[in-house]
């Protein structure tokens, strides 16, 4: 996805000190707006962050006992769900961008659908798995013994997991594969074809050359959601780094130690992303002159296009026609019941679709401002602010709720007169969103900007209008595109968080994700599959109008 | 944007014309749904509205511990006596002062300075599989520990505060060095890593992967008369089993309350803890939750009465959250998870 893919591009450069104290000395008001907005947005992480150079009493203990096994148990995921993921990405990408069989327009789309669903919602579907599995555990126990039949359930189980949240995440590296081959594929596909390379050579002499940075930073994403993760893992019984702050802090009651590690978290993620710029060396999107005229699509003979229906079949139905037809298929169930759940979702369904509505578009809008302040001017004060404010997302949830938790409660604490309370307000969950997701509509505005060039906004400027006016009458109107999908994706993303929703809410105030989560938390499997269904519907809905407006080019066929 | 802004507006509105109304504010760590029709009817007989907020005990301790005084709780309540113990050692709890409160509960089902008092209570015991096992083979807790149990034992995750709480009372009966290799011992008997629910550890029992498991009494309950049929199935395939009887007793633990120190509604937060101590809740609590009840003058449900009756452990609850970290190191130590 392009947000990713243009993650780093602003990279620092040592640029001489003089300058940027001239700028310090004579910052504008864009200058000081995008420090100011920056230091606020960062608040939160920086009241955890202190604690990283502090060990609590029990950081010897954690590091003796189960430190090794927490990031063992991450490593494996990292690199299983990351092989799982690029496996089903990659491949479909390739097919549905430059070859032509049937069902291709409706994989081009549904192939996205798996990002709906949460992946503690997967987890609970899949989770059917391994109880599918106890009659073949039971025949290893009698007949190979019981140390094969307990090698045996640990297989099983870690290689569910890893397929289901590879299932679940791969549209990350979809999106962004079939991004750079639409945009920048078609001359060297063509040159390749007309050299007569067969399709299979194509795909690894020019394909995966040209993906490469795509499947860098969908990689990069889909190893955050991994280490980010909570529900899933904890479900599965894997326990993983993340999974060690909940334990240290709510367990030892160590919040220090519990802290450190979430800072540990924050620096691996940090350090993924300058690999990933490396990785990505130099490559850039540049949109070849002439890249609106659509590629020729191959229309592939039948065995062939089997195979491709086939590929692209498979990550599509483990990732999201599977879960979601157990999910039906419980709803059903429940609701047909004398002893289902009552429909009191309604009002969790308003709610939640008006908080993650409003939210995703303020945040995506605030992005957009923050962009365009950033580029107005690119010192380095600018760029570190643009690279800082995304931090939330490297953040695990629960671990923002309480920064913003410190942060509000000092406010408050303050007493001052004019301000109003906002412990326990709607506010706090608001601006514990805008922390968390930032990122995802920052890095979208950019991309568009990017694209976008200079000129017209440097015409504007030229022509006597303010910034402010140039935003609104240049950048913003043709950004709508990149905004709304960036405002559909956040929508996405809050419909479906749980950790600092959990901690931040109001009273009285459920969403779709908590009423499933106390149900889950009862074990109401098929009670749970309801409000399940209804995220899942809400964010499907919401990443088809995304998908529209980020490709153009497909929503005109 | 107009519109949601404006419906975000009318939502405020009403909210505020609610708070004439008598209200509390509830900060409970239980998800059970049940709690939500108690509280329907405490709205009803008494009208006192409760506004919720639900989270894990150590997460709206941490809330509480941030708001500090600014805080909208007035009522703070766990699924687990640790949870409150936390609460207390923080000084986040207010002593309660009504004594139709106070002399209701039991002393060892209250904080001998009353900053809490016990709403229900339940025990951790053993579910055997009724085709494997007999009764007669199993005897305590320790006895988990028995290489003949190799493989044969589920047991949820070590993360979870009713593994915590056990442990805790391990650790008190037998002293640290003892305990830690109780869970050592126990850990190589498992039938599989810890994963999952009490409700999934019972399944696995029923399903054949594992012949012992360790739950909560009302799991069984709560599987007994479950919507869906696999559910009933699998309780039915299962025993139920008080360990420790011939000794210190089985372990018990508590869904408890207390007033949220500070609260400006200290009076009205003391009504809904009467209120919820009151025979006729207390009474509903089993039928419905399959959590016994602490008011001795509320009957048990027919299930209850059909597990029998049992020796509790008496240690004190305060000693689960004094030990708890300790119990953490020891499982973390015995690897665990």
């Amino acid at each position: 996805m392009e947000y990713a893919e243009t993650t780093s591009t602003a990279r620092s450069s040592p640029r001489s000190g003089i300058r940027f104290w001239r700028k310090l000395k004579s910052p504008d008001s864009w200058g000081l707006s995008v420090g100011v907005f920056t230091t606020v947005i960062c608040l939160p992480i920086l009241a955890v962050l202190i604690h990283l150079t502090k060990a609590g009493p029990e950081w010897g203990h954690l590091v003796e006992t189960v430190l090794p096994r927490y990031l063992t148990n991450t490593a494996v995921l990292v690199v299983g769900v990351t092989v799982v993921a690029l496996l089903m990405g990659v491949l479909p990408a390739w097919l549905v961008t430059v070859h032509d069989f049937p069902g291709r327009r409706l994989f081009s789309w549904a192939l996205i659908l798996p990002l709906a669903l949460p992946s503690y919602v997967a987890a609970f579907v899949f989770y059917q798995g391994p109880e599918a599995a106890i009659p073949f555990l039971i025949w290893v126990r009698t007949n190979v013994g019981i140390d094969a039949f307990l090698k045996a359930e640990i297989v099983i189980r870690y290689g569910l997991l890893i397929l289901m949240m590879g299932a679940v995440l791969y549209p990350y590296i979809y999106l962004a594969c079939r991004a750079a081959f639409s945009q920048q594929g078609r001359t060297l596909i063509e040159s390749a074809r007309c050299l007569g390379d067969r399709p299979g050579a194509v795909f690894f002499r020019v394909a995966i050359p040209l993906a490469r940075p795509a499947m860098v930073a969908g990689a990069a994403l889909v190893i955050m959601e991994v280490i980010n993760d909570y529900g899933a893992v904890h479900f599965f019984g894997v326990p993983t780094l993340t999974e060690g702050i909940f334990r240290t802090w709510f367990g030892m009651g160590d919040k220090v130690s519990a802290l450190r590690l979430a800072g540990i978290v924050m620096l691996a993620v940090a350090m993924l992303l300058i690999v990933e710029q490396l990785l990505r060396g130099r490559a850039r999107y540049v949109e070849a002159e002439g890249s609106s005229i659509p590629l020729v699509r191959k229309r592939l003979n039948r065995g062939k296009a089997a195979t491709a229906f086939l590929c692209c079949l498979l990550p599509l139905a483990i990732g999201f026609l599977y879960p979601v037809g157990r999910l039906v298929q419980w709803s059903w169930l429940n609701l047909t019941s004398d002893r289902g759940v009552s429909l009191t979702f309604g009002e969790s369904l308003s709610r939640g679709l008006i908080l993650a509505g409003t939210t995703a578009l303020v945040v995506t809008l605030l992005a957009a401002l923050f962009a365009f302040g950033v580029r107005l001017r690119e010192n380095p004060l600018r760029k570190s602010c643009f690279r800082l404010s995304g931090l939330g997302y490297a953040t695990p949830g629960a671990v923002i709720a309480v920064g913003v938790l410190v942060v509000f409660g000092g406010l408050d604490r303050l007493e001052i007169s004019w301000m109003p309370l906002f412990s326990g307000t709607i506010f706090l969950i608001g601006f514990a969103y805008l922390v968390r997701f930032f990122a995802i509509p920052l890095q979208l505005s950019r991309a568009g900007m990017d694209r976008l060039g200079p000129s017209l906004g440097e015409a504007s400027r030229l022509l006597g209008r303010a910034p402010f006016a140039t935003f609104l009458r240049i950048d913003l109107p043709l950004l709508k595109g990149p905004l709304l999908a960036a405002a559909m994706l956040l929508f996405v993303d809050i419909l479906k968080e749980l950790p600092l929703t959990l901690i931040l809410r109001p009273a009285n105030f459920e969403t779709l994700a908590t009423s499933a989560f106390s149900l889950a938390k009862e074990a109401r499997l098929q009670a749970c599959a309801v409000p399940s269904l209804m995220i899942v519907a809400a964010g499907a809905v919401g990443l088809l109008i995304m998908n529209r407006w980020l490709s153009p080019a497909n929503s005109h066929e | 944007m107009i519109k949601t802004l404006s419906t975000l507006l009318i939502f405020g509105a009403a909210l505020q014309a609610f708070a004439e109304t008598k209200e509390v504010t509830l900060y409970t760590q239980r998800h059970y749904a049940f709690d939500e029709t108690v509280h329907e009817k405490l709205l009803k007989e008494k009208g006192i509205k409760v506004n919720v907020v639900k989270a894990s005990a150590d997460e709206l301790i941490a809330r509480l511990e941030e708001e500090g005084e600014n805080t909208p709780a007035d009522l703070f309540m766990t699924a687990d006596g640790a949870g409150l113990d936390r609460a207390q050692k923080a000084g986040l709890l207010q002593p309660i002062t009504s004594p139709a409160v106070i002399d209701l509960v039991p002393a060892t089902l209250k904080d001998p300075e009353n900053h809490w008092v016990a709403v229900t209570n339940r025990a951790r015991v053993i579910i055997y599989s009724k085709d494997r096992v007999k009764p007669e083979e199993l005897s305590t807790y320790e006895d988990l520990a028995d290489p003949k149990w190799r493989g044969r034992i589920v047991i949820r995750s070590s993360s979870n505060s009713y593994n915590q709480s056990l442990m805790t009372t391990i650790i008190a009966a037998n002293g640290e060095e003892k305990a830690g290799g109780w869970a050592a011992a126990v850990r190589k008997n498992m039938a599989r890593p810890p994963q999952g629910s009490d409700r999934d550890q019972i399944r696995a029992v029923a399903a054949g992967l594992a012949d012992l498991a360790v739950a909560n009494t009302y799991y069984v309950g709560l599987l007994e008369t479950s919507e869906e049929p696999a559910d009933r199935e699998a309780a039915a395939a299962v025993g139920l089993y008080f360990p420790n009887q011939e000794g210190r007793g089985t372990h018990v633990n508590i869904s408890g309350i207390g007033v949220v120190k500070g609260s400006e509604k200290a009076a009205l937060a003391e009504e809904v803890i009467a209120f919820l101590l009151s025979e006729e809740v207390q009474a509903s609590y089993p039928e419905n939750t399959f959590e016994y009840p602490v008011n001795p003058a509320a009957p048990w449900s027919e299930n209850q009465e059909r597990w029998g009756k049992f020796k509790a452990d008496p240690v004190p609850l305060s000693t689960l959250g004094e030990l708890n970290a300790e119990a953490v190191r020891l499982f973390n130590r015995a690897g665990w998870e």
